[in-house]
């Protein structure tokens, strides 16, 4: 790795971890960075950074877990509560909960069924690296307008890249390997892609949308390309355009290619098939891998209902993980979040950020009464792409 | 009131180094070499350390133009206690007088 490159992940690194900090430990992040540039050899800085934010986020993290509570004790005085995450309020915090406990209901059924223990520690890893993407796409968003273009270009170049030179198996060329890590780029990417798709309705986000399902139809993944057509159907049918019935329309070909072609993968232990088998291992891991489906799709119930201003964004989020955890349950697809692996994990987490930070039920409604916008004021940085 | 719980070896090792660089501030990187502790170690430990009233932390400008300033620390008083009631264990101290730590 050349010098500047490890300086610039390090900045990188603190700059995302500081976002994850709470107030009361902004300093330490400070120190952790300032100390780093302190030290001369580029790879020793490096592997302070690095060792210095593991000890830091675990900290950072329980730290935001246990504020709501603290805040319902009058300790804060700011902050989500638990109240104003289950009525809506607060949907990323409440996105935040569920995957949480998903992951740790994923994590028992693991446990409970004998998985080697470095694959709980890698769903755990995950998240962390899921939470820390999450702070920075929202640090950077806010620093430039013009990013929502940008990066779904970047993310559907990603995708074709993945189909053009990723790892092939099985026919299937779905997988990038750094470093020895497999990661799926389309369960990290598509999710977010299609959510923030939901809101931002310009020529290069449709652009990149189309790129995304002839990725998906060159891979092939049949999932995938499910859950891009099932999106954009849902989207077509709750607020129809141009842009929106041509992005279907490439959905549905790109679907339908991967359904002609073969896909004989067969299932991975603790990854593929584990809702049917949890219940047939013990009623105990049959449950968790269910309830932890399940807390998928909390937040976009909970959005639905409570805040009619954004009903499409929680809808296109919904969908999207229904589809997952349909495809998972009708074929040898991964399990999202519960089962092994951590492309879903982060990809749930970055779906996150293309909710609402905060619902603003009344300015929205008091909004779109007056007829002047129909996107969410805390996130106007995407408006600018709205073509 | 602080908890009174047994200290890590860790802990016992970096307040030794603390305690032996006396009233003279320490920063993080050095600390992390001279205790032999990992930086993912050595930041909760001075947290809790300086949460609980026995370090304090101060930011120092660097002697180097265009460089950010850097967090040092220092044990207090009761740090100070703290440490020479909690030597590092015999086989850590040797480790360290020999340079190479093992704990």
């Amino acid at each position: 790795m050349r010098n500047g490159l490890r300086r610039s992940v390090i900045n990188l690194a603190c700059a995302a971890v500081q976002d994850l900090l709470p107030a009361s430990m902004q300093t330490w992040g400070l120190a952790v960075r300032y100390e780093a540039a302190a030290i001369p050899d580029d790879t020793e800085a490096l592997m302070f950074t690095l060792g210095s934010l593991c000890g830091l986020i675990p900290r950072a993290v329980a730290s935001r877990l246990l504020k709501p509570f603290f805040s319902l004790a009058g300790e804060y005085s700011e902050g989500p509560t638990i109240m104003s995450m289950l009525d809506g309020r607060r949907p990323r915090a409440l996105g935040i909960i569920c995957v949480i406990t998903a992951v740790v209901l994923g994590i028992f059924y693991m446990a409970f069924v004998g998985a080697p223990a470095r694959y709980l520690g890698v769903n755990v890893g995950a998240f962390a690296i899921g939470l820390s993407m999450l702070a920075l796409l929202d640090r950077t968003a806010a620093a430039s307008q013009r990013w929502g273009d940008g990066v779904s270009i970047a993310m559907a170049i990603a995708m074709l890249a993945t189909a053009l030179f990723g790892s092939e198996v099985d026919g299937a060329a779905r997988w990038v390997n750094l470093s020895g890590v497999a990661i799926q780029p389309s369960l990290i990417l598509m999710p977010v892609m299609l959510v923030t798709f939901s809101r931002i309705r310009s020529v290069l986000a449709t652009i990149s949308i189309i790129a995304a399902a002839v990725a998906m139809a060159l891979q092939p993944d049949r999932a995938m390309a499910g859950m891009l057509a099932l999106c954009l159907a849902t989207l077509a049918v709750i607020r129809p355009d141009r842009h929106v019935c041509l992005a279907l329309a490439a959905s549905i070909i790109s679907f339908a290619a991967t359904l002609v072609r073969p896909d004989t993968l067969p299932a991975a232990p603790y990854v593929d098939q584990i809702l049917y088998s949890s219940f047939g291992i013990h009623a105990a891991a049959g449950l968790a891998v269910l309830g932890g489906l399940a807390m998928l799709l909390v937040p976009a119930i909970v959005g639905w209902s409570r805040d009619a201003a954004h009903r499409t964004i929680y809808c296109a989020f919904g969908t999207v993980w229904f589809a997952a955890i349909t495809a998972a349950a009708l074929g040898n697809y991964p399990t999202p979040i519960v089962g092994y692996g951590g492309s879903a994990i982060i990809g749930y987490v970055l779906s996150l950020w293309a909710l609402p930070k905060l619902s603003g039920v009344r300015e929205g409604a008091a909004e779109l009464a007056r007829g002047t916008m129909d996107e969410p004021s805390s996130n106007a940085h995407l408006f600018v792409a709205l073509a | 009131m602080p908890r009174t719980r047994a200290l890590s070896p860790h802990a016992r090792m970096l307040l030794a180094i603390l305690l032996s660089a006396g009233s003279k501030w320490s920063h993080g990187y050095e600390l992390s070499r001279r205790a032999g502790v990992k930086s993912g170690t050595l930041y909760p430990l001075l947290i809790r350390l300086e949460g609980q009233g026995y370090l304090e932390a101060q930011w120092q400008q660097s002697t180097e133009v265009g460089r950010p300033p850097r967090h040092a620390y220092r044990l207090t008083a009761s740090g100070v206690q703290l440490a020479r009631a909690n030597p590092p264990s015999q086989a850590a101290t040797i480790a360290w007088d020999n340079g190479a730590v093992v704990i």
